[in-house]
């Protein structure tokens, strides 16, 4: 139906490759600095002519990256396993069944959504403290057990589970507990790993309350880590970039693996 | 197949066969009633720990004086935090700078993806979902690896952009962007948005996706213009979608913000690229200074509750379209 000029389609593909610059650019940049010697750093040279390895070295003598980079990963993690296993027996619950007190759950649910988290940080932070779990990765994970997030979008994703279903496997004896597990769980199986994506990518990019919990780098997750070495105002940009791209890394890798989830989650459920 | 419970297929005792067929199916009764709770139990729980009882305990200590030291206990004050909210210079900018951000997020979070989203809607599968998805890349990346290369792109000195416009003689003197009160804000606003816009323009082009084409062909066959179209099919047709990104973008702009704050500028020059959330966090492990930080993240949470249930009421008004 649409008929378009070349010279339109020409300045159309020029905007949109121009936003694809802007867009990745900064990353580029992360890239080739990682890799620039120190003599070339502070130029505007769009590639490294002497490539090295210093910078990264650097970077891994002074932070224990690999530390760090398994905290996050067992962060993101357990973040991801509790907050799912939560939400799934909750949003159950709520699709299943009807009983007292369902509409105060959804508005108890619905209203989490607007509490900041500094609203709650520092009475969470000194019972996180009394617990003996500061500078612990339980500590950063235990507050973000449960998602009110992830409990509504499991919730429209259980409704749209035909209902007669899951009458019929009641009726041939299974238990509750089976008719989530073996009936409902392989047959939306696509729908629990976007939610999971997203609840992976959110426990590692968590910033304020990580953040709050770990001072020291061995304890903190990467992007804390990150965010010490920044802070400790050397003017090392080109370990600090080696340092970033170690960070981004597992993130770009998941994303180019997963690209087509990750925009489905991102679409299904959006953001929070 | 039988229609009977599991447990009516035992055959009774004989005697005392009613009695406990009876206690039988109240217990099952009562585990009936008592299984929604149970499975409800730990998000529930967890969510109190957490959330509630944090939220109430904030309510408390927003009419308290406590510097959060061990040992020490709060000490009542009344409504001295909040009349000092409003006396208190640095915490007033923060409120404008607030309004600023979520303001200046928008075209970030609707203008600019919208068009990029009516554009990429008319091409074909590979390069749409080719743009798309380097759009999108900004997004997943971590806030403080984001921060960290932003930060040395804009560095004051040696950073690339300075770099560039020295030589391209835009200036003749390096800016220094993060200490410079007139463009530490604007960064923040360019970093936060540049981020945002990646995950707006897929929410729009699902909900474009989602329009039934039909409309547009009976459109063209009637012989409307391209601007024609757009203002009267396509507008409307995504409108509770710009709706929505127009909520989730003004009651979350300032906590998107929150982490570029930290990293860049720590609020400064002289306040002048803060934000409420961040000066709460700010009073209250910087200035040890709790009772103040309490309040004003009550406040808030008041206010941009209303701001949401405000927005919630307009969605429901105008989300009648194409049902």
């Amino acid at each position: 139906m649409n008929k378009r000029s070349p010279a339109f389609t020409l300045v159309q593909h020029g905007l949109l490759a121009l936003m694809c610059v802007i867009a990745v650019f900064p990353l580029y940049w992360m890239l080739i600095s990682a890799f620039k010697n120190e003599s070339e750093i502070f130029t505007a040279s769009m590639f490294p002519h002497k490539p090295v390895l210093t910078n990264f070295t650097y970077a891994f003598d002074e932070m224990p990256i690999f530390r760090m980079m398994f905290n996050s990963f067992s962060i993101a993690i357990m973040t991801g396993v509790f907050q799912m296993a939560t939400s799934l027996l909750a949003a159950y619950a709520l699709a299943r069944w009807r009983f007292r007190g369902q509409g105060l759950i959804f508005s108890i649910l619905s209203l989490t959504w607007l509490i900041p988290y500094q609203a709650v940080m520092v009475p969470n932070y000194t019972l996180v403290n009394s617990m003996g779990l500061n500078e612990n990765i339980m500590g950063i994970v235990l507050p973000y057990a449960v998602s009110t997030f992830a409990i509504l979008s499991l919730y429209q994703s259980f409704q749209s589970f035909p209902r007669v279903l899951i009458e019929a496997a009641s009726i041939d004896g299974l238990s509750d507990f089976g008719i989530l597990v073996k009936l409902i769980l392989p047959n939306i199986k696509s729908m629990v790993a976007s939610l999971g994506i997203i609840l992976f990518l959110n426990g590692w990019s968590e910033y304020l309350w990580p953040m709050l919990i770990t001072k020291d780098m061995e304890n903190a997750p990467i992007e804390i880590g990150l965010r010490l070495f920044v802070n400790s105002d050397t003017n090392m940009w080109g370990s600090l970039m080696a340092a970033a791209t170690a960070a981004c890394i597992p993130i770009l890798l998941i994303y180019i693996l997963l690209q087509r989830q990750i925009v489905d989650s991102f679409v299904r459920y959006g953001v929070k | 197949m039988s229609h009977m419970e599991p447990t009516a297929v035992i055959p009774p005792l004989a005697g005392t066969a009613s009695a406990t067929h009876a206690s039988v199916s109240r217990r099952a009764l009562l585990m009936r009633r008592l299984k929604p709770y149970l499975y409800l139990l730990p998000a529930i729980v967890l969510l109190i720990i957490w959330m509630y009882r944090p939220l109430l305990y904030t309510c408390y200590l927003a009419f308290q004086k406590w510097g959060m030291v061990p040992g020490t206990e709060p000490t009542f004050v009344g409504l001295d935090n909040f009349t000092r909210l409003f006396r208190t210079d640095s915490f007033v900018h923060s409120i404008g700078n607030t309004v600023f951000y979520t303001v200046g997020l928008l075209p970030f979070s609707i203008v600019i993806p919208l068009i990029l989203a009516v554009v990429t809607d008319g091409m074909k599968g590979k390069s749409k979902n080719f743009y798309r998805a380097i759009f999108f890349i900004p997004m997943i990346l971590a806030p403080v690896s984001v921060g960290a290369i932003w930060r040395w792109l804009f560095h004051p000195s040696n950073g690339l952009v300075n770099n560039l416009l020295l030589k391209l003689n835009v200036v003749d003197q390096p800016i220094a962007f993060f200490s410079d009160a007139q463009w530490a804000k604007w960064i923040i606003l360019f970093i936060t948005g540049w981020k945002m816009v990646g995950f707006a323009v897929l929410m729009f082009s699902s909900a474009l996706t989602g329009i039934n084409r039909e409309y547009y062909e009976a459109a063209s066959i009637d012989g409307a213009g391209k601007f024609r179209v757009f203002i009267r099919i396509t507008a409307p047709l995504v409108s509770p979608m710009v709706l929505f990104m127009l909520t989730m973008s003004i009651l979350f702009a300032s906590q998107w913000t929150f982490a570029y704050i930290d990293m860049l500028t720590a609020g400064g020059p002289y306040g002048s690229s803060t934000n409420v959330y961040y000066e709460m966090y700010k009073n209250a492990f910087a200035n040890m200074n709790v009772g103040f930080s309490s309040a004003a993240a009550l406040v808030f949470f008041v206010v941009f509750g209303l701001i949401a249930l405000g927005l919630n009421a307009l969605s429901r008004r105008l989300s009648f379209y194409d049902n």
